[in-house]
């Protein structure tokens, strides 16, 4: 089967780098190297492969092909960002553990071992809130995140579990299945840490490198959002179209999630913490696509999901190479970033424009489709009104670019510049060359990752087709039709 | 109910309590293990030889961990209301899962697992909503995600051999995180596995970015593991 080289190399990869972190640039590099080998794996995949270990089933699907394949690309330009920026070594490690669970989740049709593989993969997230010089604050950091996790994953697979199983005899259906439906769609927003679950999520920033945080608030819960999803579909959706207080809770929890996350986002004074709750603001987008039951919110759901992940991943970049070209991620001292590096500012509009999108691209329809199925009236017009605030910090973000610049900097130059190389000193020449193209390397990973955000936002790689495609263990079966609501 | 399968749960139980109970931290750990240990066995009919080694070996895995980051000593809060309290409430719960089995329909698992699956979710809520050191944090999350996999035996009967092998996987990966948490507060000077205290000024982020590449107290970290 196509996903076992993908499971065993990026499984393996993740052990060598831990394994070896007490030599960090042995470790960047085995970890580097591991994300390139399971991008190579993950683009290896082949759709409707099922294959039936230990009694479980495990198959194969175009999303989680796609979703790896994004993933790994975005994983491969954080990691070398994350290395010229000097991030702490385990990044690499995280990605890779990270991208296993996630193929192995989404792999599975039984949400209940799904739920135990997405909640394996926070748990190793946790490792990039150990920080040098400050391990207590880490680790209460750490702590905190995990709870979060295993309190997610608990409530997730109990929820699983209640009526993943003949139901004949069940007295009050809608009360159980309402229950468990909430219980499931609370866990998700719980690992997204959205409001008001955000306590930990919003800490989070202030231990973790940026370019690991995406991977922790949104590669991974992506993943339990994933399984989520099918699992609501084929289970929920289709005994149980009418769930009002469950759907009005997560529709609460979306709204309050997108508009504080963009109000928090504008007001912080670093660009940790302006990544850290944009990522939350976009989450509440799904959030309001699980209260959307029915079969119409499965593809634009899915959609959202890989456009938010690789736009986020595209904002974490340009973070890093911010503060790699500019040694500082506080706006206060970032003024006139805009004046010293073209580049960064072609980076950010890109980012802006993968991740709010434009009318016709694919994520963008995919919003308005959520919040359609969501409201009517006035109400439509103001949430989609909301979901264009993100815009506020975007643009607070290009102001301060373009003010005059504090006296005197250090920032990096964004040209390439070519020192003399000594060859009889290669490694020193080397090293040289790339801390003089410091800003213009980390500049040009960060452009690349944002074309990769608006591409996928504008619904290339396949993006529409792979979000329609059914769960995994559904091939060559109908998918289940729920009644409309 | 079946009397053999009710011992194995009550083993599950003790271990549980004395986990959540007492101060010491490497007794807790030897609860935790207890608790781990037993845990696999609540089944009806019991799971396979694959599927009960693999789980043996991530709860053995992860209490030894975790007994890395405490065998040099170090205190848990531990409870404040005492074994005893603990034991009645645990007690109270169970009786509770004994009378609600199936959640409304007919249960495929054991009596015994949901209700010990109720019981150490009634342990770990203190633990885990009042905690203020990482050990005891940890220790409840063990519990917490310990209470699920039993409630989940309760209500759908036996895990499959690679629902087993994720979830031995999800333990130790669990006990691994707790550790080095752990073990990071403990080193971080007096206080032992204490959390940072707050309000606290927030933390200024060190320079990821800094010309000078090699950072001293990261250097001193790495040789320590």
């Amino acid at each position: 089967m196509s996903l076992l080289p993908f499971l065993i190399v990026s499984i393996i990869s993740t052990g060598a780098a831990l394994g070896l972190r007490g030599r960090p640039a042995l470790a960047t590099l085995v970890g580097l190297a591991g994300l390139v080998v399971t991008l190579l794996a993950a683009l290896a995949i082949r759709p409707g492969e099922r294959l039936v270990i230990g009694g479980a089933a495990v198959a194969t699907t175009e999303f989680m092909r796609l979703f790896l394949v994004l993933c790994s690309t975005c994983g491969i330009g954080l990691a070398l960002l994350g290395a010229a920026a000097g991030t702490r070594r385990d990044a690499p490690a995280v990605m890779l553990g990270t991208l296993a669970t996630a193929g192995l989740a989404l792999s599975l049709p039984d949400a209940r071992v799904a739920v135990l593989a997405a909640t394996a993969g926070g748990l190793i997230g946790v490792l990039v809130t150990l920080t040098p010089g400050a391990a207590r604050v880490g680790a209460t950091v750490g702590i905190r995140e995990v709870r979060a996790v295993i309190i997610a994953g608990s409530l997730a697979l109990a929820a699983a579990a209640w009526i993943q199983r003949p139901l004949d005899d069940l007295v009050v259906q809608p009360q159980v299945f309402g229950l468990a439906y909430l219980a499931f769609a609370i866990a998700i927003a719980v690992r997204f840490g959205v409001i008001p679950f955000h306590f930990w999520a919003a800490r989070l920033a202030d231990a973790a490198p940026e370019v690991t945080i995406p991977v922790v608030t949104a590669w991974g819960p992506a993943a339990l959002a994933v399984v989520g999803l099918a699992w609501i579909d084929q289970l929920v959706a289709p005994i149980l179209p009418e769930v009002g207080p469950e759907r009005a809770v997560l529709i609460g929890v979306g709204i309050a999630t997108i508009v504080l996350a963009t109000f928090a986002a504008w007001i912080q004074d670093d660009l940790e913490h302006v990544l850290g709750y944009s990522i939350m603001g976009d989450a509440g987008v799904i959030v309001l696509g699980l209260a959307a039951l029915g079969t119409e919110a499965w593809t634009p759901v899915r959609v959202w999901i890989l456009a938010f992940v690789v736009a986020r991943s595209a904002f974490a970049a340009w973070c890093a190479a911010m503060r790699a070209t500019f040694w500082t991620g506080r706006l206060d001292d970032l003024q006139g970033w805009a004046r010293h590096s073209p580049p960064l500012v072609v980076a950010l509009v890109l980012v802006i424009i993968g991740s709010i999108g434009l009318p016709g691209f694919a994520a963008w329809d995919a919003r308005v489709s959520i919040v359609n199925q969501l409201f009517g009236g006035p109400l439509t017009v103001l949430m989609l009104l909301a979901l264009l605030g993100p815009i506020a910090y975007y643009a607070r973000l290009l102001m301060i670019g373009v003010r005059r610049p504090l006296g005197g900097t250090a920032a990096e130059h964004w040209r390439p510049r070519w020192p003399a190389v000594d060859l009889t000193r290669a490694r020193t020449s080397a090293e040289t060359v790339v801390r003089v193209n410091r800003g213009a390397s980390t500049a040009l990973l960060a452009l690349l990752l944002a074309a990769l955000a608006v591409g996928t936002s504008a619904g290339l790689f396949g993006v529409p087709e792979a979000a329609a495609g059914v769960a995994p263990g559904l091939q060559g079966e109908s998918q289940i039709e729920p009644p409309s609501p | 109910m079946n009397p053999a399968i009710g011992a194995v749960a009550v083993g599950v139980l003790v271990g549980a309590v004395i986990a959540v109970s007492v101060r010491d931290g490497r007794i807790a750990v030897v609860g935790l293990l207890t608790m781990l240990v037993f845990s696999p066995i609540v089944t009806d009919p019991i799971g396979t030889p694959l599927a009960l080694a693999a789980r043996l070996a991530g709860g053995v895995l992860a209490a030894y961990l975790l007994w890395i980051a405490v065998r040099g000593g170090g205190m848990t809060s531990g409870s404040r209301i005492g074994w005893p309290a603990e034991a009645l409430l645990a007690l109270g719960a169970f009786v509770v899962g004994l009378g609600t089995h199936g959640l409304g329909a007919t249960a495929l698992g054991p009596v015994e697992a949901q209700a010990a699956g109720f019981a150490l979710a009634a342990l770990c809520v203190v633990p885990v909503a009042t905690g203020r050191d990482v050990l005891r944090i940890g220790i409840g999350l063990f519990v917490l995600l310990q209470a699920a996999l039993l409630v989940r035996v309760g209500l759908d009967g036996n895990p499959s051999e690679l629902e087993q092998l994720v979830t031995a996987g999800l333990i130790a990966a669990l006990g691994g995180s707790v550790a080095a948490l752990a073990y990071a507060a403990r080193s971080d000077g007096p206080g032992g596995f204490d959390l940072a205290s707050e309000p606290r000024p927030r933390l200024r982020r060190p320079q990821d970015a800094r010309r000078d590449a090699p950072r001293p107290a990261e250097a001193a970290l790495i040789t320590d593991r």
